[in-house]
């Protein structure tokens, strides 16, 4: 673990000289970004999340188990409020579905919702099926160094591919130099803030450093956010993929 | 000499001539005033209707209709538009994509029918060739370009310029998502039709969906719509009716058909109700002036003219009355139908309201050959008819009774 943070941050280093040599800086933000996404996510992840939603004149709490399997496969359900228990998403790839125990019906989810909050939270459910597209349909681009807490913190400002079906402008990361990602802004085609994820109080969670409190917040509306809690978190080397199928959306309980 | 009679008659009390002028001038006016502004109404609806992406003919997969997925299209195009060389010399069509889709971008997303165009043949088939307010239509190559409507512009808080992230279901059941970049923003006459429709290149939504060469619908504009019913019949008969439907404007747009039935119907009791108003002026003013003058009829039967030749005194003058009123009340309605024609009524400040109808923001009047026609003849045999009653009124008059009257 030691050692690999040790390399990594090698190899940043040689990346970021790299980067003020030549005008290789593409290759190396890229590399630095996919590193972040690949430490927050691991190989295999099992976790229990609480998560807040939080309006000016309201605020719901839900709990959440989730496993994760490389880049592809998800699967959520709600434990707690009993009203909600069962209630369920899987991902695999691009696409999702989703399981309501009470009319007990899994409904892939059409191009229309794929843009719909996901569970009244400030994440869509795009958020969740195209995670992954900031390192493929975006091009990335190192614009600054400073340094918290005594760590060096980048910012990688990501533009998308001309092509690329992604409805942002712009998003800016800020990945910290052990591939934290501290900020993720979300930017309109106007350059303006249209959302934010932050991730607060980094502690040792499933063996590594990780931030405990994930907050998506709305640029233009004070006091509306939703916070993602890490109750527990353990990364796996793997998981079945079996587990990321149809039937175990319809009877999460089985895990 | 009976005819000069009836003319002199008249005039002999010109107050109550002029007050039943008026009301035969203002009913033929209104009658051909506003059967002319409502034969506008509903031409305009169906101008819009036929420009709104529907043309005289359509043609799709059967199904496509009930349920317009892409999985419903036309596979094998080429059999479709080999068919359409029947079509009557003059005929235009143009081939489509048209599926649901989700507009997104970074702040709204909502759901708008994609249409997939050709953008040389859509231009002459449909409204959207010479809409194009801001930026640039579609060109023959345009993998990116998107052209939506003012309204959705405003609705999205977006610009000329900027991207707009499509999804739809592909062909294999997949979501399909693509960027285009809006290159023109257009002008419809409802705003309904500016936040439905987003104009892709044909070629990028057959992209976007895997579809390969094929198309969800043909749009066929005719020389004049009165060749509908026959070329849709030939049509059908070229294509096999289990694969393919052939469907009219009227089969598109039930409520644009159904609206100009009623307004049929609807001009027929207007003109109706004008008459009967004015029916009873004249019958009243008539056999006024047949009472007033009971002793001069009983001295002209004294004198030996025939009953019938009385009668045809009395409607000679009712035949008057109305032919001048006609007349001038023509000429009004004429006048006035020429003078709104330039500019139209705007009715934008209740084009809200007007919208579920497919009805415009400014209403032009028209005028149909037939609704004068209906007008002038209601009035003038009705006229004569309810006339018949103080004429035979007169004829029955008994000469000594009469002339002993004071």
């Amino acid at each position: 673990m030691k050692l690999s943070r040790a390399f990594a941050a090698a190899m940043l280093a040689i990346g970021i000289f790299s980067w003020v040599c030549s005008a290789d800086e593409g290759k190396e933000a890229r590399t630095l970004v996919e590193a972040a996404v690949k430490y927050y996510r691991g190989d295999a992840s099992v976790s229990r999340v609480r998560m807040t939603i939080h309006r000016p004149d309201w605020e719901r709490e839900m709990t959440i188990k989730a496993w994760t399997l490389g880049k592809k496969y998800s699967l959520f359900y709600i434990t707690d409020p009993p009203k909600d228990e069962g209630n369920g998403t899987l991902k695999r790839g691009t696409d999702m579905w989703t399981y309501n125990p009470k009319v007990n019906r899994v409904i892939k989810l059409p191009p229309s919702m794929m843009s719909q909050a996901w569970m009244g939270s400030d994440f869509s459910n795009n958020d969740l099926a195209k995670s992954d597209s900031i390192i493929d349909d975006y091009d990335h681009r190192m614009v600054a160094e400073k340094s918290v807490d005594g760590k060096k913190v980048y910012v990688v400002e990501s533009m998308p591919k001309p092509m690329a079906p992604v409805i942002w402008g712009m998003q800016k990361l800020h990945i910290r130099e052990d591939h934290i990602m501290l900020r993720q802004e979300f930017y309109d085609e106007e350059m303006e803030l249209v959302k934010a994820m932050t991730g607060e109080q980094i502690e040792m969670l499933g063996g590594k450093k990780f931030p405990r409190i994930w907050r998506m917040q709305k640029a233009d509306v004070e006091g509306e956010y939703t916070q993602l809690e890490y109750l527990e978190l353990e990364f796996k080397e793997s998981l079945p993929q079996s587990l990321f199928t149809v039937s175990s959306l319809r009877n999460p309980g089985r895990m | 000499m009976i005819l000069q009679m009836g003319w002199r008659n008249i005039w002999r009390n010109k107050r109550r001539t002029a007050v039943i002028l008026t009301a035969v001038i203002i009913g033929v006016w209104s009658m051909i005033f506003l059967g002319a502004l409502m034969r506008g109404f509903s031409d305009r609806m169906r101008q819009n209707g036929i420009a709104t992406l529907t043309g005289h003919l359509q043609v799709h997969r059967a199904g496509f209709r009930n349920d317009p997925v892409i999985e419903n299209r036309i596979t094998s195009p080429a059999a479709v538009l080999d068919a359409l060389e029947i079509l009557p010399e003059g005929a235009r069509w143009t081939p489509r994509i048209r599926v649901n889709a989700v507009a997104g971008n970074a702040r709204h997303s909502a759901g708008i029918t994609l249409v997939g165009i050709d953008p040389g043949r859509e231009a002459a088939v449909s409204f959207i060739g010479d809409a194009v307010r801001q930026g640039r239509y579609l060109q023959q190559e345009d993998p990116l370009g998107i052209v939506v409507g003012e309204a959705f512009v405003r609705k999205f808080e977006t610009r000329l310029g900027n991207k707009l992230v499509l999804m739809s279901q592909d062909a294999n059941g997949e979501i399909a998502s693509r960027a285009f970049r809006i290159v023109g923003i257009f002008d419809a006459e409802l705003e309904s039709t500016e936040k439905q429709f987003g104009f892709v290149h044909i070629a990028a939504s057959r992209k976007m969906l895997g579809v390969g060469d094929d198309i969800c619908e043909v749009a066929v504009l005719l020389p004049s719509h009165r060749q509908v019913e026959a070329a849709a019949e030939s049509l059908r008969q070229r294509l096999p009716e289990d694969t393919y439907t052939v469907e009219t404007w009227k089969d598109l747009l039930p409520i644009v058909r159904e609206t100009l039935e009623i307004y049929d119907v609807f001009i027929f009791i207007w003109f109706l109700a004008v008459f009967i108003a004015m029916g009873f002026g004249l019958v009243n003013t008539i056999l006024m002036a047949v009472f007033e003058r009971i002793r001069e009829f009983g001295l002209m039967r004294s004198l030996g003219m025939l009953p019938r030749l009385v009668v045809v005194e009395v409607l000679a003058e009712s035949f008057f009355l109305l032919v001048l009123g006609m007349a001038a009340g023509n000429l009004i309605g004429l006048l006035s139908v020429w003078a709104l024609s330039v500019n139209g009524i705007d009715l934008s400040a209740f084009s809200a309201g007007m919208e579920f109808a497919g009805m415009s923001r400014i209403i032009f009047p028209v005028l149909v050959a037939r609704d004068i026609f209906t007008a002038n003849a209601t009035v003038f045999l009705m006229g004569l008819a309810v006339s018949l009653y103080p004429a035979v009124k007169a004829a029955r008059i008994n000469p000594v009774e009469a002339m002993a009257r004071p």
